[in-house]
Formats: C-alpha cells, sequence, structure tokens
C-alpha cells in the first residue's frame, strides 16, 4: 500500500508509522486516520513486528485535527452543520472506537513526541502504551476554545482529575518537563537523544516473546477497564453530541464562522489571544 | 509474517459490524430482509433446514439488513425472527473451517494475537447489534439457543411464545462452554445464570422477567408487529438518545467490563483440558461425528445419566 500522509516501515522487529504532513505540522485529516489504521491493521497481526512506534516526521509530532475544513468530516464535525442525533452519534463512535482501538493494540505501542502535540495528536500519544518526549515538546488540547468537547477521558486517568479540569477548561499547554511530572509521559529527554532513547526501549521489547506481551498489556489494560475507561469512551460520544447541539451564547466565538470570513490562521489567532496569559 | 492460522484478522471497530455488510446489490438468502410497514423493517434467519444456526453468511445477510433499516430515514423498528420451526439453533458447530462459528480447533496452534484478532471480532460483534440506534424486537418461536439466544438478548426487547425454549448448551455438563453471555443475569435478577443454562420456556422468561412477553404461538407475529408500530411513534432522535443512556447506564453496572472479559474469558477456554470424562468437543466430533458429539452432550448434560467419575 502506498500512503500519502504516513510513512510505515519495518526493522529489527520494529514497525515504525510516521505520521507525514511536516508541511501542515502533521494535522490529522480524514485520510490520516484512514493510512494509520490501513498501517495498524498490517503491524498488529503481523509477527515480526513485535512493538509499534508512532512518531512525526518535520518540526512536530502533530499539531492535532486539521481545521482547514477540507477532507476532515470524520475528524471535527462543523458544529453550523445539521446532522441527526443519530448520525452524529455513529461519526463519535467510530472517532473514540479508533482511540480504544489503538489502545487495545495486541502489541506494544510507543509515541516518540517532539514539538507540537495537541488535541486528536495528544490524543493518539495518549492511547499509546508509552510516550517519549523530547524536551522541545509541548502537550494539551484546545478544543473548549472552539466550543466543542476536549473528548479523551484518559485524561483524567493518567493526570488525574484537578490537573485535567485545569487543562481542558482552559485548553492550556503543558511543556514535556510538565508533562512527566502529571506522568502524562512517561519521560523526557533533550531532543538529540529522542531518537536513541526511543529505540533503545523498543529494541528491548523487541527481545521478548509477542504473546507474552500481548497478555501483559491486556492484563494491564483490563485493569482500565474495570476502572471505568470502557464506560468513560462511551459517556464521551455522548458529551460530544450535547456539546455538539448545544446552543450557542450571543456573542460566542464560533471559529467556523471566522475561519470562512478571515482564515484558519487568523480564526486560530483570535481563538488563543485571550487566553495569552493564562493561566 | 502474518499471523498464524489463516483466518482473516480484523480488530478495527471504528465502524460497527453491520456497517461493513453492504446491503445495495445484496442477494439476501440465508437472511432476508422486508419491511412489514413504512416504519417497521424486518430481518428472518432463513436457514430452516438447518434451523437457523448461524454460518458467517447467515450473520452477513442479517447484518446487512440492520444496515439497510438503518440508513432507511422511515424505519423506526426492526424486527428479527426464524423461518421454519424456531427462531434459531446458535452457532452452526459443522460450519467450514475458517468461519466464526466454529470452535477454533487447538491443533491450529495460534498465536495469543491470533486470538485477539478472532475472538474481538467474533465477540464485539454482538455489542454492535445491541447498541443499534433503532429499536430491535426479537420475535421467538421454538428453539432459541446459544448464539440465537445472544442475538434475541442484544435485541431491546424479546417477545416469544409460550411454549419457546431458551437455553445455552456449551460443552454442555453444566458448562457454559463457549457460548457464555454476560448480559442475561443483569435482564432480570431473578433470571441468575444457573437458571438459564437450563432449558427455559417462553412463559418462564417472561415471568423471570428475561423477556418482555410470551403469547400464544397463534398470536406471535401479531403481538410483535403490534408493539413495533406502537414502539415507531416515537421521535428518532429521541428513541437513539434514550437508547445509549440506558445502554450506557447498563455499561457502569459493568456490562463493559463483563463484555471485556467475556471475549478473554473465550481466549481462555480454548486452552481447557478436558478431564477424562468429560465431554470433549474436539475428541467426541472426532470420533463420533458430530452428532455423536451432540448425542454425548445431551446424555451428560442430564445429571441423572452422566457418567460415574
Amino acid at each position: 500500500m502506498s500512503y500519502k500522509t504516513i510513512t510505515y516501515e519495518k526493522k529489527d522487529g520494529i514497525g515504525y508509522i510516521t505520521l507525514n504532513r511536516p508541511e501542515k505540522l502533521n494535522a490529522i485529516d480524514d485520510m490520516m486516520l484512514e493510512e494509520l489504521d490501513a498501517a495498524l491493521a498490517l503491524a498488529e497481526p503481523d509477527l515480526e513486528v513485535k512493538v509499534v512506534v508512532i512518531k512525526g516526521a518535520g518540526q512536530a509530532f502533530s499539531v492535532g485535527q486539521d481545521l482547514s475544513g477540507v477532507g476532515t468530516s470524520e475528524v471535527i464535525l462543523d458544529p453550523r452543520e445539521s446532522i441527526s442525533m443519530k448520525n452524529q452519534l455513529e461519526a463519535e463512535r467510530r472517532r473514540n472506537r479508533r482511540w480504544e482501538y489503538i489502545f487495545h493494540l495486541a502489541k506494544p505501542t510507543i509515541a516518540q513526541v517532539h514539538g507540537y502535540c495537541l488535541g486528536a495528536g495528544c490524543s493518539l500519544a495518549m492511547v499509546c502504551d508509552i510516550t517519549i518526549a523530547s524536551e522541545d515538546a509541548t502537550f494539551g488540547d484546545p478544543m473548549i476554545r472552539m466550543g466543542l468537547l476536549p473528548g479523551n477521558p484518559l485524561w483524567i486517568w493518567l493526570v488525574g482529575i484537578k490537573k485535567t479540569k485545569e487543562l481542558l477548561y482552559s485548553g492550556a499547554y503543558l511543556t514535556a518537563a510538565e508533562a512527566e511530572q502529571f506522568a502524562l509521559i512517561n519521560k523526557v529527554v533533550p531532543a538529540d537523544k529522542l531518537e536513541e532513547a526511543v529505540f533503545r526501549l523498543a529494541k528491548g521489547i523487541s527481545l521478548l516473546p509477542g504473546d507474552g506481551l500481548a497478555t501483559c498489556k491486556d492484563g494491564i489494560n483490563s485493569v482500565m477497564e474495570a476502572r471505568g475507561i470502557g464506560e468513560a469512551w462511551r459517556f464521551t460520544n455522548e458529551m460530544q453530541l450535547i456539546m455538539q447541539h448545544r446552543n450557542k451564547e450571543p456573542g460566542e466565538f464560533n471559529f467556523f464562522e471566522v475561519r470562512d470570513k478571515k482564515g484558519l490562521e487568523a480564526a486560530i489567532e483570535e481563538r488563543d489571544t485571550p487566553f495569552k496569559d493564562f493561566p | 509474517m502474518p499471523t498464524g492460522f489463516g483466518r482473516e484478522f480484523h480488530t478495527q471497530y471504528q465502524k460497527c459490524e453491520w456497517e461493513n455488510a453492504e446491503y445495495k446489490g445484496r442477494d439476501f438468502q440465508d437472511a432476508l430482509y422486508d419491511k412489514v410497514s413504512d416504519r417497521v423493517a424486518r430481518i428472518t434467519f432463513n436457514r430452516p433446514e438447518k434451523r437457523n444456526a448461524f454460518s458467517d453468511r447467515m450473520f452477513e445477510d442479517a447484518f446487512a439488513g440492520l444496515h439497510q433499516a438503518n440508513d432507511d430515514p422511515d424505519v423506526k423498528v426492526v424486527i428479527i425472527r426464524g423461518a421454519g420451526i424456531c427462531f434459531g439453533a446458535g452457532h452452526e458447530l459443522s460450519s467450514p473451517e475458517g468461519e466464526d462459528s466454529p470452535p477454533i480447533h487447538p491443533n491450529n496452534n495460534p498465536t495469543m494475537v491470533d486470538y485477539y484478532g478472532f475472538e474481538r471480532r467474533r465477540c464485539t460483534k454482538w455489542e454492535t447489534i445491541t447498541d443499534f440506534p433503532k429499536l430491535t424486537i426479537a420475535q421467538v418461536h421454538g428453539h432459541c439457543i446459544g448464539a440465537s439466544q445472544m442475538f434475541a438478548s442484544c435485541c431491546d426487547l424479546i417477545i416469544a411464545t409460550e411454549d419457546a425454549q431458551f437455553g445455552i448448551r456449551g460443552f454442555g455438563n453444566l458448562h457454559h462452554g463457549i457460548t457464555d453471555w454476560p448480559i442475561w443475569p443483569l435482564w432480570s435478577n431473578k433470571a441468575y445464570a444457573g437458571h438459564a443454562i437450563s432449558e427455559t420456556s417462553g412463559k418462564e422468561a417472561a415471568e423471570l422477567g428475561f423477556i418482555n412477553k410470551a403469547v400464544p404461538q397463534e398470536q406471535l407475529e401479531e403481538e410483535t408487529i403490534k408493539w413495533a408500530e406502537k414502539l415507531a411513534n416515537l421521535p428518532s432522535d429521541a428513541v437513539t438518545i434514550t437508547k445509549e443512556w440506558i445502554n450506557g447506564s447498563l455499561d457502569i453496572t459493568g456490562v463493559g467490563s463483563a463484555q471485556w472479559s467475556h471475549f478473554i474469558l473465550h481466549l481462555g477456554i480454548q486452552y481447557v483440558h478436558f478431564r477424562p470424562y468429560e465431554v470433549n468437543l474436539y475428541k467426541a466430533k472426532r470420533d463420533k461425528g458430530l452428532k455423536g458429539f451432540m448425542k454425548e452432550r445431551a446424555i451428560n448434560a442430564t445429571p441423572d445419566s452422566a457418567p460415574k467419575k
């Protein structure tokens, strides 16, 4: 299969998936999701791949959802579109099932993060088993600033309820060091050591039997299930549904209107300016 | 190098299983699709000569029916029923190797990763019936065993004849075998799993709260359509949200985790070591054929006739 927005290669028992839209800071559009699905579907049953590394080409891991509105209906729904509850629920389910699927992939996954790691990009790093980041990495989910739900329940399990609320109410970002401190990621390393640190870990994992790794991962994930993560995904679907259909406040910032009138950059600027000195 | 034993490996569930079954241009065979009225669609399991036992094709046709009902904006309620003398006899144990229904023979020596691919697909497809965004009613007559009972359980409502027979056989001998299904105890705190293993009539099932209503055989169709037409008066989006709310609440009581452990245990049961006096599906099937296995299982499932240890 030839990919346009990612690359997939395997080497020494390690599968490498590289998000590959560097000119867009690896913004995730529908095609990238589709290709990510395809690469993971190849890697998961491949007995020569013991562990999957996901990383980004260019300056960043990923800035998150492609907000341009072109080829992004699967990534982000424009709240102005009139869509039935049923169809939207299905779209939300597909979205969250993808995260769940990667979370439960029958082999270990490592996110190798540098630069921006925001929104859906951050979700992708979070659903990987292990996240190693370079010092220049930035984590966060600014969806609330666009009046949408920052819908990844894993935040609560990973960084705890107080920190989650602080971050998701404000859309504020974490530095790599803070992300490590709050256990959003496993480890932060100097930028020039990132590749090596991930390789050493992946190599170590790749020496183990695949069946043992799959069972071990499932044992750990089943504890997350018992703690309710499965149910939380479902309620995230519902909350997204409600968020999408709520009535806007008078004068509320409408990202999509501003984008269509003034362009994407201006809309992001307008979105983030009020939060410049926050928190 | 792909995994072991030559089955399709597929764990991605961005789409529901029924969304993957295309209905446009489909030649519906093993399950039929029709419309009772503008607002009520119907799926009929149609392998009467096999007592509507599940083959891959029957699943696909039935799921294509769900898909079509989902896409038809007029349809509000879907009725599921069986052709011939019963609703369904469960998984077909004589399906060709490589289909989802028969248990995986241990001689395939699959890896754990194989099992994840297989079991997640096999088990998770039930959830997509439970979560179907329109209302579903199982119209049950005659036997409704194993996987067929699971299908009915996943529907929102079950209306059955008084003499319908619900039950799970598995390996027999009070063993859930490979057809364990975690949700029936939840439909009623009276219908504990221990009861459901043995056969339960439609009348008993209604008393236990495991099904919604039991009626005499000749009223079944009329009663089911009556319920369907009544429910079809509800606004679609309100139904979708209410159903999601109920199913989500069930998740909080632990159904989601139960389903999770269900497929892990399903996986674990592939490694069962049979004691000499137990009915071993694989061995009995090899030595005596499928009918021989069923006979042995029936004898073993009757406590008085079980061989002594």
